[in-house]
């Protein structure tokens, strides 16, 4: 009789703590700097980014059947730049993905507003976190704005600024989303990498590159200024990069192995890959993804890339993509250091220091090439140094979901690069420079819900 | 072990019998009214003197004669004898101013049962006298009874009543017939978890088992042993998983998302363990609890309906009774020629097809070195070889034409299951106390070599009055311990149908995994062994479970005031299940694991995994406390009415774990293991991705907090009206503070008529009839949602050794208990002489603040919502009805269930997917049965279909309908987003179900049958897919059958092969309707029969009774409406075969 008056009496005392308790160890409501670390090093969300750009580019080619018969809707019309991509179907991890960064980070920002953390290892981890945020949220914005977003322009007059994406800065699930303007989404951008930059550590965390740092908020600053076509800066923040951190892998040193390159690599400043769903890219394991012919033939035969990055399953048969800076099936399209002296060549070319832009290129193919069959490359004019860069760039960075963007950079640069795919039904589809098919349309859910126009094809 | 301590002091508490001497009973039926208590003689002097009547009588009855008390005023002598003789075993006649006093005459009899064994403790009653008498234990009795004709009512318990005209003899013999099926099992008490609550009583819907018809069946299963026995109550087949189905559902289905399982109550409290540790002939009764009146004292958990589970109990003034049960149980092997399986000369003619259409080239060249079938490796062989080669490979191709894989898993996995059950109890009770222990043991080998099932269980239940009507206690403890081991699941992994497994002994390498030949070189010999040889698997495993699960329970019951108890309950529970699995060296799944990361290189050899076994843990566990506080109000209310009442509060607290571990380089000798580095990635023979070592440690530790408050109350008015209403609140933790700060409050009101107890009702046909009426809400929960933003952390590490956590809800701060609310309208029924009684209801279910999904703009980083925002709808029809057919020397009862039932979603958001792969605006969503697919208008579980328009004559491609037109553009067929082209062919769950049983019993034989039917609904057969056959996953039988050439269309459905295949024209035929059947069908369940002795009758019996008997089970159709050979209870698994029991029970 005792003990179970004696046990109501204690649990009515505390009712409330007894139903307040958790109903699950597995589940956590986050609000530790642990927790906010936990939700940040979830690979599965943070480090994957768009697919849709590369998808529409021109680094590879489909066999005929496999595009007919067996690709999904989304890739099928994408290889082709339909003009409805999606048939109506539903989530777009394209887009989806990338907001969902945007809500951890903004989870996270919130949730980091709540701790004060005023001791040392502490405060340390609060600026890191905080600061993660702040890039993954720059990121995904970025990667956004790269597929569904027209090009930055900073030429346009205010009076016709076109749409760029919408901007979450909030956790809450509650408020319709707009779409802001392409100025602003880089202003967005810029800022939050700019609150990123002094927040993070100075080195690179050796053993856990899917965490962003100091040289890996520059490298993205370089990228995104590179983008917007602001050379300048773009050098500037390369340089900022490169300082810091310079490391090159010499692959004369990389063996035969099937995945050369782990996921902690030298050369990796921060990891993502594509999304895991896209299926045509899938390296090795679809042999109808043949790598472009010219893109093929343009390295050299004493060019390691050619056998490290590609190699075909059946002898014969036209080489796929074997590669990967991440060591596995996904194509990697985080932030590395090849791609940042590429960043720091170019523009220097591009404001007439040739002999600034030839020392970086060299620098990096001399890790490139079979040592004893390697040439500097030289050229007579700083012209002449940009076509050499921007050829190795295309090389370098193939299948690394960078095409897309220097497509739309350099048409506007007026290269004037156009599109097709030849079929064998005797379609010949294009994708013309400058072309408003450059910009791919909003998912057909994200339309109904919000409300947000989309955009024209 | 900790657990010991506990049982042993409530085994103690238990079997302390207290000293107590017996309490007699006082019976005193007489009026005391002291001052004129006087005897009948007086009086009749008193007569005498007054009137001057004369008294005829003899001396005999006087002292039979009983006093009398009078009080009459200027009466005749009419109404003074009559005030008299009442109540007196006397007649008297009043002639010619004379009273003529004489005894009744004594009736001598004896009451026996059909099979003329006497009835001891029957009650004989005399129409018009107060008086009564009980038979013997050898069934006689004598009873006074009126020389004018008369009659004489005979009942007991378990025996139907008895009306005997009484013509002048002075000696019977009344043969009393058994109460069979429900007649007799229908207790007249339900027990709701709470209370007990007498059936005339009762507004709700209830329907109760009690142990006759649980003991008929011979499962250790409880909810196997109640399958047909009560309306309403389905075991669900083909249930799928991912689709939230439920493996029992009482009056079909209110949920889509949370919860769909019935509340089990043990011992009154909800039960946390396993089914299986509950043993069938412990229990005394289960109660299904249906409507809002039954089932809304148990509020937010009640949603899906209740099953009470009572355990048996000693009586008072019972001398002590053991009985002795046992039986043998035999099953057939399963048949493993069920399941549709291509047959090996077809399939290896499709694989050569296959193979000259250079199919497996790009595989013979693939790095990641997939396996081959024996037939492809052989025309390699055959293609590369020399002329020899090649006929020693053509030769060895056509001996595997006439071999098939199921004649050795038939011949080396398969045995007879062999099922033995022992059980033995001992009850009985004193005036002050009861009893009830039992021990019982079952040992079940399955029909799977290897397999088996073992279990013990202990329980005992002690009561004790401590004072006399004041106060009660109560003890019981329950304990089971059960070890299964399941080291056979039947299949191999290995798809070919043609491989050998055994020869003369010998197990046979079959290919798995990878190439055989690459298996064979690879790592240059350092590698180990690589061979898949299903048969030695077999022997190697070593996995099993090892349940144990104990309650103790204590009540006092403490006496206010009179109609007025308190309650005390108090109830602790602890259940483990530890599954240990532990795959030694030698297995095959550990052998490919070590060998998959081995890395060799530069003269070193590294075994990342290192050598020895793997041992795989599985801990989960439970412990429960429940405290009860209640009280009881039973009393008279005004002149006619009688009030009951409960009120109380309980509070829950259910901790749970999960705790799953791996150790690699496991030695069993030493019980010791090694570390292992799971953070490095180790590239893979395979040529997969370079990979992690698989890390399964996880724990997880779960609480549920309940804080209860609950009423009860019925008013009966004049045994005609009863109104009935509970109440109940229900705070937890699971949904926040919000939520229980606003509360839910379930309640419900209910009303029934007795309208055969009105003085108007004259219908002789129905001499009992009722009326009932109810209307309530019950609640259900979803524990996977939260009011808070919620995430989880990611069970695996991330690829750089992080703990990950992913955000799994987004804050729902007005997270809420789903309700249904429950309409039910009864009546009840029993015609003259009982020959016919049974109940028909109606009811109505309205599910309202369903959880389900619902879509949100992904840009929010959320593509959907789980919330309170689905609606369902069911109604439906209980019957039962219960007829004697023949009484007397033979008897034959008759039991109908009847149901139907019918749900249909009302509101839903369709545009959300609970499957992130598909595309809920496509109707391909609906078409697939692994995902749950609700449209609103429709039941939860439907079968959907495209329109069929045959063959097309010119090639055999199947042909469906688009826009008006027949049509062969499979991809948009099946993907379309126009759900005019969905077919709704009915629902997957039956629509009208029961069953059918029926008794007969002639002298000591009883034979009882029961037949159990399913109507109205539809199930998706298999048939060949193409692309699924070339990939050597699956073939079917219906290959035969294809379409070959023109004019085929017409005998057949069956698409022609093409290749390469078109996946789209395989979904296409797969998902079109005519590949849908009709569930349709009738079985014929189980046959028992039984001979039953008592010593009684047989006096050289060396015990008190004992019951012979044969039960079969799972005996077969009967009738099927598909013509396709598919038992609809088993549209993808192998049906369970037949078993036959041989049993006997005893009473010592």
């Amino acid at each position: 009789m005792l003990i179970p008056l004696a046990g109501i009496c204690f649990l009515i005392s505390c009712k409330k703590d007894f139903l307040d308790k958790k109903p699950s160890t597995d589940l956590v409501v986050p609000s530790t700097l642990g927790d906010f670390r936990a939700l940040l090093d979830n690979e599965n969300v943070m480090g994957q980014t768009p697919g849709l750009g590369e998808l529409s580019s021109d680094d590879y080619y489909l066999n005929y059947i496999y595009w007919k018969t067996k690709t999904s809707t989304k890739e099928h019309n994408a290889y082709v730049w339909a003009k409805d991509i999606y048939e109506g179907q539903n989530n777009v991890d394209d887009w989806d993905l990338p907001y969902q960064q945007v809500f951890y980070a903004n989870v996270v920002l919130e949730g980091l507003q709540r701790i004060t953390a005023d001791s040392g290892g502490d405060a340390q981890e609060w600026r890191a976190l905080k600061g993660t945020a702040f890039f993954t949220r720059a990121y995904a914005f970025y990667n956004l704005a790269q597929v569904f977003a027209p090009v930055y322009d900073s030429a346009i007059s205010p009076a016709d600024n076109k749409l760029g994406i919408p901007l979450r800065l909030s956790a809450d699930v509650n408020p319709v989303s707009v779409r802001a303007t392409v100025k602003q989404t880089y202003a967005q951008i810029f800022s939050d990498l700019q609150g990123a930059k002094d927040l993070l550590p100075v080195s690179i965390p050796l053993a856990n590159r899917n965490r962003p740092s100091k040289p890996a908020v520059l490298a993205m600053l370089a990228r995104v200024c590179l983008s917007m076509r602001a050379y300048d800066s773009a050098r500037l923040y390369a340089d900022n990069c490169l300082q810091l951190y310079n490391t090159l892998i010499d692959y004369n040193k990389v063996g035969s192995v099937p995945f050369p390159f782990s996921k902690n690599n030298p050369e990796a400043l921060y990891q993502s890959n594509l999304l895991s769903k896209t299926e045509v890219l899938l390296a090795f394991i679809v042999p109808d993804c043949i790598v472009d012919s010219v893109l093929y033939r343009s390295y050299a035969s004493a060019d390691l890339r050619r056998t490290i990055y590609y190699s075909s399953t059946d002898r014969g048969a036209p080489p796929n993509l074997r590669w990967n800076y991440n060591s596995s099936l996904y194509l990697f399209s985080g932030l590395a250091t090849d791609e940042v002296y590429l960043i720091r060549a170019e523009c220097a070319a591009r404001v007439g220091n040739t002999a600034s832009a030839l020392g970086d290129l060299n620098t990096l193919l001399q890790n490139r090439w079979k040592t004893d069959s390697f040439a500097p490359v030289v050229a007579p004019t700083a012209a002449a140094a940009l076509d050499s860069i921007l050829l190795e760039r295309r090389k370098e960075l193939a299948f690394r979901g960078i095409r897309w963007t220097d497509l739309r950079r350099l048409n506007k640069e007026g290269a004037a690069i156009g599109l097709a795919r030849k079929l064998d039904d005797g379609q010949n589809p294009q994708l013309l420079p400058n072309g408003m098919r450059y910009v791919l349309p909003i998912p057909p859910d994200v339309l109904r819900i919000s409300g947000i126009p989309d955009n024209p094809r | 072990m900790d657990s010991i301590k506990p049982i042993a002091l409530v085994a103690l508490l238990v079997f302390l019998q207290p000293g107590l001497g017996v309490y007699g009973q006082q019976t005193s039926p007489l009026i005391s009214l002291s001052e004129k208590n006087v005897p009948l003689e007086k009086i009749l002097n008193l007569i005498k003197e007054k009137t001057g009547y004369t008294l005829l009588f003899d001396a005999t009855w006087a002292r039979l004669a009983k006093k009398v008390t009078i009080q009459v005023e200027n009466a005749t002598v009419e109404q003074v004898l009559k005030i008299c003789f009442k109540d007196q075993p006397l007649e008297y006649q009043l002639a010619n101013n004379a009273i003529d006093v004489r005894v009744m005459d004594t009736l001598r009899g004896r009451t026996v049962n059909a099979r003329g064994e006497p009835v001891p403790s029957a009650t004989v009653q005399v129409r018009g006298v107060s008086w009564h008498a009980i038979s013997s234990d050898s069934g006689y009795f004598q009873i006074q009874v009126p020389s004018q004709g008369t009659v004489l009512i005979i009942s007991s318990i378990s025996y139907e009543p008895q009306e005997l005209p009484l013509t002048g003899t002075n000696k019977v013999t009344v043969q009393l017939n058994d109460r069979i099926g429900q007649l007799s099992d229908v207790a007249v008490v339900a027990h709701n978890g709470y209370q007990r609550i007498p059936r005339e009583r009762a507004t709700g819907s209830f329907s109760t088992v009690g142990s006759v018809l649980i003991d008929r069946g011979v499962s250790p299963n409880i909810l196997e042993r109640i399958n047909g026995q009560i309306s309403g109550l389905l075991l669900n087949k083909n249930t799928i998983v991912q689709t939230n189905s439920s493996a029992i559902s009482i009056r079909g289905r209110s949920t889509i998302l949370a919860n769909p399982q019935p509340l089990i109550i043990v011992d009154n409290f909800p039960y946390n363990g396993n089914i299986y540790n509950i043993n069938p002939e412990d229990v005394e009764s289960v109660t299904v609890l249906k409507d809002a009146a039954a089932s809304s004292i148990w509020g937010a958990l009640a949603g899906n309906g209740v099953l009470v589970i009572t355990t048996r109990q000693g009586k008072y003034k019972q001398e002590p009774h053991i009985s002795f049960s046992s039986s043998l149980n035999v099953g057939n092997k399963p048949d493993l020629y069920y399941l549709p399986v291509l047959s090996s000369g077809d399939y290896i003619d499709v694989e050569r097809m296959l193979f000259d259409s250079a199919y497996y080239n790009s595989a013979q060249t693939n790095p990641t070195h997939p396996v081959l079938s024996p037939v492809v490796e052989l025309l390699i062989k055959e293609r590369n070889g020399s002329p020899a080669d090649k006929a020693a490979a053509e030769a060895q191709i056509n001996a595997l034409r006439g071999q098939d894989t199921r004649r050795d898993l038939d011949q080396y996995f398969y045995q007879h299951s062999l099922d033995q059950r022992y059980f033995l109890n001992l009850s009985g009770g004193s005036s002050k106390n009861q009893y009830y222990f039992s021990a019982g043991y079952d040992k079940d080998i399955a029909s799977l070599v290897r397999n088996q099932f073992e279990r013990v269980t202990l329980s005992g239940s002690n009561t004790y009055i401590l004072c006399p009507t004041k106060l009660e206690l109560s003890t019981s403890f329950a304990y089971t311990s059960s070890i299964t081991r399941d080291n056979n699941s039947g299949i191999i992994n290995a798809p070919y149908p043609y491989i050998n497994l055994v020869d003369a002994g010998h197990a046979l390498t079959v290919p798995a995994g990878l190439r055989q030949a690459y298996k064979d070189t690879v790592g240059g010999g350092q590698l180990l062994n690589w061979d898949y040889r299903p048969f030695d698997e077999l022997h190697y495993a070593d996995n099993k479970t090892h349940l144990t699960d104990y309650r103790i329970n204590i009540g006092i019951k403490y006496q206010i005031a009179k109609g007025l108890d308190a309650h005390a309950y108090y109830q602790y529970a602890h259940g483990s299940s530890d599954h240990q699995n532990l795959q030694g060296q030698q297995t095959y799944y550990t052998r490919d694991l070590i060998n998959e990361y081995t890395q060799i290189g530069q003269g070193m050899l590294m075994r990342p995994i290192p050598l020895g076994g793997i041992q795989d843990k599985g801990d989960t566990g439970y412990s429960a406390n429940h405290v009860r506080l209640q009280l009881n109000y039973d009393h008279q209310l005004g002149p006619d009415g009688v009030l009951t009442a409960i009120g109380g509060a309980e509070i829950r607290d259910v901790e749970g774990s999960v705790n799953d571990s791996r150790l690699y380089g496991y030695n069993q000798d030493l019980q010791s293991s090694q570390p292992v580095n799971y953070i490095p990635f180790y590239a893979q023979y395979s040529g997969r991705s370079p990979a992690q070592i698989p890390y399964q440690d996880h724990t997880v530790s779960t609480s549920d907090h309940y804080i209860s408050y609950y009423f009860n109350g019925s008013y009966n008015y004049r045994q005609r009206y009863i109104l009935s209403t509970s109440a109940r609140k229900d705070e937890s933790n699971i949904f926040g503070a919000r939520a229980n700060d606003k509360g839910i409050r379930l309640y419900s009101i209910g009303a029934a008529w007795e309208i055969s107890n009105e003085d108007f009702y004259r219908f002789s046909a129905l001499p009992i009839l009722k009326l009932r009426l109810t209307h309530g809400y019950s609640g259900n929960v979803d524990k996977s949602v939260s009011a808070y933003t919620t995430a989880q952390l990611n069970a695996n590490f991330n690829s750089y050794g992080s703990t990950s956590a992913s955000i799994t809800n987004p804050p729902n701060p007005s997270l809420r208990w789903e309700q249904i609310h429950i309409v039910n309208m009864g009546v009840d029924f029993t015609g003259k002489d009982s020959r016919v009684e049974g109940s028909l209801e109606y009811y109505i279910k309205n599910g309202s603040d369903l959880i389900g999904l619902s879509a949100l703009d992904p840009t929010t980083g959320n593509t959907q919502f789980k919330g309170n925002v689905a609606g369902m709808k069911a109604h439906g029809i209980d019957l039962a009805l219960n007829t004697q057919n023949i009484k007397g020397l033979i008897s034959w009862t008759s039991s109908l269930l009847f149901s139907f039932t019918r749900d249909r979603v009302t509101k839903y958001d369709t545009s959300v997917s609970a499957n992130p792969n598909l595309d809920p605006g496509s109707i391909a969503y609906y078409l697939d049965p692994s995902v749950i697919s609700p449209l609103v208008g429709h039941p939860l579980y439907s079968v959907y279909a495209l329109r069929w328009m045959g063959l097309d004559p010119l090639n055999g491609d199947p042909q469906g309908w688009q826009n008006g037109h027949t049509s062969k553009d499979y991809k948009t067929m099946t993907n379309s987003s126009d759900f005019k082209n969905l077919i709704y062919k009915g629902t997957a769950n039956p629509s009208f179900f029961g069953s059918l049983r029926n008794s007969v019993s002639w002298r000591q034989f009883s034979m009882s049958f029961n037949i159990l039917y399913k109507f109205g609904y539809y199930f998706r057969r298999s048939s060949i897919n193409y692309g699924d056959l070339f990939k050597g996953t699956r073939g079917h039988p219906d290959y035969d059958m294809r379409w070959l050439s023109p004019g085929d269309e017409k005998r057949t459905s069956v698409p022609s092969l093409v290749y390469p295949a078109n996946t789209d024209r395989d979904a296409f035929y797969s998902e079109s309707e005519v590949l849908i059947e009709r569930g349709d069908h009738i079985r014929l369940q189980d046959l028992r029969l039984s001979y039953d002795l008592q010593k009684k009758f047989h006096p050289g019996l060396p015990v008190r009774a004992i019951q012979f008997y044969l039960y079969a089970n799972n005996i077969g159709i009967i009738w099927k409406a598909n013509h396709q050979g598919i038992d609809p209870d088993n549209v993808t698994s192998i049906p369970n075969p037949r078993t036959l029991a041989a049993g006997i029970k005893m009473d010592l």
